[in-house]
């Protein structure tokens, strides 16, 4: 597919003066970035600082009333010139999402293998057999017990449902993984670990990460990261410089309070 | 986690022998429901009539397993259509909201002011009929509270995420309908028809006591105590007892089991 080459650059993303308003009020306005290919962005910020709506505008999954402005170009092909069909396409095959309350990411009353199949397998193309061999091997990689297949979701704590969202992104491997807020929802432990988990997969797949989240704990392991405050980036740049040496108050402020 | 859920074992039982007694209840009456005997007008509680005999000398066992099913035939007929009535009209009420939910929920409002059994009164006495047109106008004016649940829970199901993902995929329409909203409504609206099916029993049984309800020639447990009111008063118990005790410990049934699967619902939504 054409969307796949790489035309140079090393980024993967390039948002460019994006802008959405919705019945007149923008919720994000003049956000620019570029996600670099292969690596983890984080992308930080409090509730209603506008992430969320970032991610969708990426998705092209923002509410019908909501009008966008600028250019978001993936792999240099502009998703707003794409057709919804393409899009659906770019999400299908090239993304993937996890949300943050895995709870209701599944439906409450099917089981985990026909969820999982339909996460994976079904929308490659391929048939159930080669889905359960592959998808019992990274099931057991996430030290989760095989009988999950089995079971209906609310058999599951939360943890085991964020680990099996993350089997489906090991079984799909995507261009581009979007977790939005994936550890808000789970307890201490659970949020090390899946971390842990993410950063395994980062390290296998090779994937280009987006990870939206508001505890720097948790940003901590991205390569860059971008500081949402009200809609717009009040600073971006790499993890480790903008740790050491905050510049926008906001920032300073966020990071005195996790140290 | 799941709770185990306590199945109401002896109300089912119960209830399966009332509904097989009434399905097979021309091979089990013991008479003949509309044979008359001259002989055996009004005789009380006997070995030959085990519930006694009418004005007519017609067995009241008889009568009553026979009109059993045509209560239940009226009850069942009706709440499927009052449940497809509503599922749809909540379905599309809940899940494109906005106008289109403002005005069709305003319309349900505006019926709902009015006690459907009027409604049913109403339309009854313009087209009293068969069985069948009964069922039907008790069906047309019964799914306002399937309609009021399906559509609250295709607003919340519609919001959430694995919807929402669904979505993403361009999953069709029809699949979002049915395979992920009506599907996980499922529990909800069971829980609805069976009450509303104890409600079905109570209407029929209500209309036919007023006189306006099954043809008076057709038994039926409310014809049957529509003419139980003179029976009374001639000093004829049974007539009254029986068909009021069947009505009565169906009721029951249905109303334990449902509250049973209301309780047992809430750990699975």
């Amino acid at each position: 597919m054409e969307v796949l080459s790489n035309k140079g650059g090393d980024h993967i993303f390039k948002i460019e003066n994006v802008a959405v308003h919705l019945n007149g009020k923008y919720l994000i306005h003049d956000v620019s970035f570029t996600v670099p290919k292969g690596q983890i962005t984080a992308v930080i910020g409090e509730s209603g600082s506008g992430k969320s709506t970032t991610l969708s505008a990426l998705l092209g999954m923002l509410p019908a009333q909501a009008v966008m402005e600028g250019s978001i170009l993936f792999n240099e092909r502009n998703l707003m010139e794409l057709s919804e069909q393409e899009r659906a396409g770019l999400r299908k095959k090239h993304f993937f999402t996890i949300f943050q309350d895995a709870t209701n990411s599944f439906s409450p009353t099917l089981k985990i293998k026909q969820q999982l199949y339909r996460l994976t397998a079904s929308r490659l193309g391929q048939k159930e057999e080669a889905f359960l061999g592959k998808i019992t091997a990274i099931l057991k990689d996430l030290n989760l017990p095989e009988d999950v297949l089995n079971r209906y979701p609310f058999e599951l704590s939360g943890g085991m449902l964020q680990r099996c969202m993350l089997a489906c992104a090991f079984y799909n491997e995507p261009d581009v993984l979007m977790a939005d807020e994936p550890t808000s929802a789970l307890d201490m432990l659970h949020q090390q670990e899946f971390i842990k988990l993410l950063k395994n997969l980062h390290a296998r797949l090779g994937a280009t990460i987006i990870l939206i989240t508001h505890d720097l704990g948790v940003a901590a392991i991205a390569d860059s990261m971008i500081v949402m405050k009200n809609g717009e980036i009040v600073e971006a740049g790499q993890v480790a410089e903008i740790f050491k040496e905050p510049k926008h108050p906001y920032t300073k402020r966020l990071v005195a309070n996790h140290f | 986690m799941r709770t185990q859920r306590k199945y109401p074992l002896f109300w089912i039982v119960l209830l399966a022998l009332i509904f097989t007694t009434t399905i097979f209840s021309s091979l089990l009456a013991p008479f003949e429901p509309n044979a008359m005997d001259m002989n055996q007008i009004y005789k009380a509680p006997n070995a030959t009539h085990l519930l006694g005999t009418d004005q007519l000398g017609r067995d009241v066992l008889s009568r009553l397993l026979v009109g059993g099913k045509v209560t239940l035939f009226i009850a069942i007929i009706s709440v499927v259509l009052s449940s497809i009535i509503g599922i749809i009209y909540g379905g599309i009420s809940g899940y494109f909201g906005g106008a289109i939910d403002a005005v069709m929920m305003r319309i349900l409002e505006a019926f709902l002011t009015i006690p459907s059994l009027v409604i049913v009164l109403a339309l009854q006495a313009i087209m009293q009929g068969s069985v069948w047109r009964m069922a039907m106008i008790m069906g047309v004016t019964g799914w306002f509270v399937t309609a009021r649940i399906v559509r609250s829970e295709f607003i919340r199901l519609k919001e959430l995420e694995f919807v929402q993902m669904a979505k993403m995929f361009r999953t069709p329409l029809w699949k979002i309908l049915f395979g992920h909203l009506l599907r996980n409504c499922i529990p909800a609206i069971f829980v609805v028809t069976i009450f509303n099916f104890a409600g079905a029993i109570f209407t029929e049984v209500s209309l036919s006591f007023l006189g306006i309800g099954v043809p008076p020639a057709t038994p039926s447990w409310g014809t049957m105590l529509y003419t139980a009111q003179n029976d009374l008063l001639v000093g004829a118990w049974w007539m009254g007892l029986f068909p009021g005790l069947f009505i009565f410990v169906t009721i029951l049934c249905v109303q334990v089991i449902g509250g049973t699967f209301k309780q047992g619902g809430r750990s699975h939504i």
